[in-house]
Order: structure tokens, then sequence, then C-alpha cells
């Protein structure tokens, strides 16, 4: 079995200059899975920054992926403005009451401070931790909810989706107090020497229209990728669903690269918007990853690498959204050994090369069979 | 305005996501003695079929499909009052609910507004709900289907015992068993031994349809 030969940061650095390396970047997106790699229950990091960043840490280093991305559920934030979250025993958290509960309460909902409330303080202890620790080898992210989808859990997604047609000041005052939340708290990741990555699910056109899309969320991503920049640093955006037709916007915020999941199309997604923003994406991460057997990550992986590893700018393996906890660890490392045992430099001979000795499959394998 | 006439622009006024609109022509439907039912079934439940007509083409998306059904319930409300009791009862009875650790449910709204808009009574048991009280429900309203979803990963093991404990009850042949959810698929469906799967609420109707044994 091939052997990484650089780390992720050497890697990364030597990818986006073009210089020569030994594989594909690759991140199978692990949140809560790490959890399982330390042998703790999910619901012991409530409040613990130190056994997150631990977590991910040793999670890392028994995957060997490209980026660490501290994340434990979507709602650090909007529980730190006063949303209310169920944690389960051994199973990721969940929302259990929006902030307010009719929209005549809004002016009660106040930015966070992410050094004093709710989980925010321990996500940043995690953050710094796993940045002082392996921070020179891999590049270390914090996930943040972007305003849109924030402003959700404050009022709870159906009112949100109301409001919208019905009294969309109010949506705008939700997002503009999610952004001025989501501005400290990427102030303080960013303070902490890691780097901001972002996500927003209810901004997919699985929910929303596009149309909504460029009203009530673009201008705040925007505004958040504006200042991370400022920031120096780069911008991974991730929203889940469909997204093809929000793509030149998600380029227009100033994403740097996007985090597309498996309702979309990776070749599509090349050929529209890959001369401006690198791609990661889209193994899926239930049907594939978690239920699916190490012959089909194998061929998932090499179905995703042949749709975009001649990105113009860029391509990173990734699985379509965060894994989920249970996903089998012979997967991840299914995963990453593909990407390992495909290489670097790649072109259609190789990879047709590849198939015809048999080590990858076509897309179907009925196609594969005619060859032995 | 003539019968005919008044359901077609209360199937305007849901599809426009006019509730008060809808209201008033509900209203009307009453005043005139016109048939209740066919006013639920030509009216409001066409309006809401044409709103999930546009949710698939992409003209509306989430916030459109809901104020839709704002104005449909709110029709409903001034029509049920008035179904003679022969129009109810005949209809075909769908358990629904989000599997328990999930409370997530836009995606389970959206679908029991299709069904009923489609002409089942739907039993919403709400979201995070134990795979047992699923079982015990569907027992109880005889109901032909039991519809579970889910949203998290960390939850699909319970549609499973869904399956399960039919199967320990030796009931499993009583009822259809679909799922759907963000990370369903058509191979889970199969390996947990469900009826069917549908990735969104106008396949879930259609489904449902061809499980009872009817056309669409």
């Amino acid at each position: 079995m091939a052997r990484d030969q650089m780390t992720p940061m050497e890697r990364l650095t030597a990818y986006s200059k073009g210089q020569m390396i030994d594989r594909l970047p690759c991140v199978p997106i692990i949140g809560n899975t790490s959890a399982r790699v330390i042998g703790v229950k999910v619901s012991d990091f409530r409040g613990n920054g130190k056994l997150i960043a631990k977590a991910h840490i040793e999670s890392y280093k028994l995957f060997k992926y490209d980026i660490i991305r501290i994340f434990t559920d979507l709602y650090v934030q909007a529980e730190a403005m006063g949303a209310k979250v169920f944690y389960p025993d051994d199973e990721t958290a969940y929302l259990e009451a929006p902030a307010i509960d009719h929209i005549s309460k809004i002016d009660s909902i106040e930015p966070a401070n992410p050094y004093k409330d709710g989980n925010l303080p321990h996500h940043l202890e995690a953050m710094k931790i796993a940045v002082e620790t392996v921070g020179k080898e891999v590049p270390v992210t914090g996930a943040i909810t972007c305003a849109f989808t924030n402003a959700s859990f404050l009022i709870g997604a159906e009112k949100l989706a109301r409001l919208m047609l019905t009294d969309p000041e109010k949506v705008h005052k939700l997002c503009e107090v999610s952004l001025e939340t989501n501005l400290r708290y990427a102030k303080a990741i960013i303070d902490a020497g890691c780097t901001p990555s972002l996500t927003d699910a209810m901004s997919s056109s699985s929910v929303i229209s596009p149309k909504q899309f460029k009203e009530f969320s673009y201008p705040y991503l925007k505004r958040l990728i504006e200042y991370i920049h400022s920031r120096g640093k780069s911008v991974t955006l991730h929203i889940c669903g469909k997204t093809n037709k929000i793509w030149e916007l998600m380029v227009e915020a100033g994403a740097d690269c996007i985090s597309i999941d498996n309702d979309a199309d990776l070749f599509e997604a090349k050929n529209k918007v890959g001369h401006k923003v690198r791609l990661m994406g889209n193994i899926k991460p239930s049907e594939v990853m978690l239920e699916g057997t190490v012959r089909d990550v194998k061929k998932a992986v090499f179905q995703c690498v042949r749709q975009a590893y001649d990105n113009p700018k860029g391509y990173i393996v990734a699985s379509g959204c965060s894994l989920p906890t249970e996903t089998p660890f012979q997967n991840i490392h299914a995963m990453m050994d593909t990407v390992r045992e495909i290489g670097y430099p790649l072109n259609e001979d190789t990879l047709n090369y590849m198939i015809y000795k048999g080590h990858f499959y076509s897309q179907d394998d009925s196609y594969y069979a005619d060859y032995i | 305005m003539s019968e005919n006439q008044l359901f077609k622009k209360l199937s305007d006024a849901v599809v426009n996501m006019e509730e008060e609109e809808t209201v008033i022509l509900a209203n009307e439907v009453v005043l005139n003695h016109y048939d209740a039912y066919k006013a639920i079934d030509q009216g409001l439940a066409d309006g809401m079929k044409r709103a999930g007509k546009l949710f698939e083409e992409e003209e509306y998306f989430i916030p459109e499909l809901l104020m839709c059904s704002d104005a449909m319930y709110a029709g409903l409300e001034v029509l049920k009052p008035h179904l003679k009791s022969d129009d109810i009862g005949k209809k075909h009875k769908i358990v629904i609910g989000v599997i328990k650790g999930d409370t997530h449910d836009i995606g389970k709204n959206l679908v029991k507004i299709m069904l009923e808009a489609s002409g089942f009574e739907v039993v919403d048991l709400g979201r995070d709900v134990a795979p047992s009280d699923f079982v015990e429900k569907a027992k109880e309203v005889k109901a032909k289907i039991i519809a579970l979803s889910t949203l998290m990963t960390t939850t699909m093991d319970g549609m499973g015992e869904v399956i399960n404990i039919l199967n320990q009850q030796n009931i499993r042949g009583d009822f259809k068993v679909m799922v759907g959810g963000g990370p369903i698929s058509q191979s889970f469906a199969d390996k947990i031994g469900a009826d069917g799967y549908a990735a969104n609420a106008a396949e879930a109707v259609r489904l449902a349809k061809r499980l009872v044994g009817g056309g669409d």
C-alpha cells in the first residue's frame, strides 16, 4: 500500500502552488466519529474542549486526513444565543427549542460572546489545543454555522420560512444578529490560530429558492467571508442538498473552496464553476461511508476522482457532508487508502489504465468485466 | 358563482398562498350549501397538488409550500364541520412521524400535507417518536401505512426497529411501511425490509397510493 510522503500542510501548500504532490488531498469530514476513536461518549464532549481536541487529534493521527475540523453539531452559536439544545447520551446533539417562540420577542436576542456564552469557549479551547499540538503539520479549522441557518435555529425553521414571505425585514434582523455572532466567533477562531470553516445547511436549494438565497443568505455569507479574507485566511463553504443553481453565488460571496454533497454533481460543478473555485466532495456519507462495504467506498472514491481530479482550481476528495458518528473505521481507512493508491499526477490515460488493470471499476462493473 | 367556479377559485387561492381569501371562499361554499367534500377535493386539495407540482418543478420551495398549506388548512377548518358522515371514514389511514432522536420535521410535515391533499387521513405522531409508538398507534387507528422519516443518520436504526416490532408481533402483513428522509436510500429501505422509499413529498404520495393498491 502506498504511504503518504508529505504532511497535509506540505501537500496542500504544494497543491495550491501547482507543485508536485504525492496524492490528492482527502477529507472524510469527521465530527462525532472522533468520539469513537478515543472511546468516549458523544455527550462527553459537552463543555470539554480538552476532550474534543484529544478526539480530533487522535482521529487525525489514525487516518491522516488533510484537514481537521472541530465540529460537534450545528447549534453551538444558536445555543450561545439562547436556543435549547438536547444532548442525548451518545448521539449528536439536536435542537430542542429555538431561542424565541414568537417573532415579537426578537429584540430579546443578543449576539453571543464567544469567550463566555454556551459551549463556544470550549470549542475555542479545542481549536487552540489542536493548533498547538498538530497545527504545524495539518490545517485546523473550526466550524461556523452561517447566519441564515443560525437564524432558523433562533426562531424555528418553519417560522423562518413563513417570515421570508410575510415579514422579510424580521428575517434580515435575525440574520443580522446571527452574522454579528458569526463575526465575533470567526475573530476568536482566527485569534486562536485556527481557520473558520463555513456551513450553511438551510441555504440549500432543497429548502429555499436561489432567489431567496440571494436575498436572505448571500449578503451575510459575503460579509462574513470578507472579514475572514481580511484576516488572510481562505474560506471553505459547505451547503448541503441541491446547490447547482447557487454555485455562482457561493463563488461570488467569496468562497475559495465549495464543499458539495451528493445531491449535487461534481462533474457539473467542475464545468460550471471549477475555473473559479476549488471543489470538495461528494462521497455519500450515509449510503456509502456508513452502510457500504470497503469495495463500495473504493468505487465511490474512484468515481469522484475521475469526475473532478482535473478541476482547474483543484479538488479535495471528501465526503458529501459530515460522516455519521458510527461510520466504520475500515471505510474511512479505505477512503484514504484509495486516494493513496490512485496517487498523483493523474490524467485520463492513467485512470483508464487503472481500470484496465482491474485496480478500479468504471461506472458499472459490466464494463470492467469486458476487460477480464 | 357556480359550484365549479368557486372550487376553481379555492384552488387558486391555495396555490397563490392567500390564506384569508381561502377562508372567505370556503365560507361562501358553506353559505351556498355546496358540497363540502367536493370543495375540499376539487378546491383546497387541488390547489395543494398544484403547489406540489410547482415544488417538483422548482418554482416553489419550502417557504411557498408552507404558505399554501396554511391556506389549505385554514379552508379545511371552515369546511370540515360540514362534511357528511359518509364522506368521513372512507379514507385510507396513514400513521406518520419522525423517528426518536430526531427533531427535524419539515420533511415529514411536507409529506403529511401532500398526503392529506391526496385524500389520505394522516395521523401525525410528531417528532422524536419511539418505534413502539408507531406500531401501537397504527394498530389503534387501523392504519394501512406506517410512514417513517428521519433526517439524521444516527436515528436510521429506529426505522428497522419498527419493522422488527411488527415482525415480533406477527403483524407485519397488516401494514405497509414507507421510509424517507435525507440519509435514507432505496438500498437502506430494502435492507431493513420496508415496503417502499420515497425521495420527496410528491414521490411519497405516489408510493402511498401504490401501497394501498390505487393508481396515481
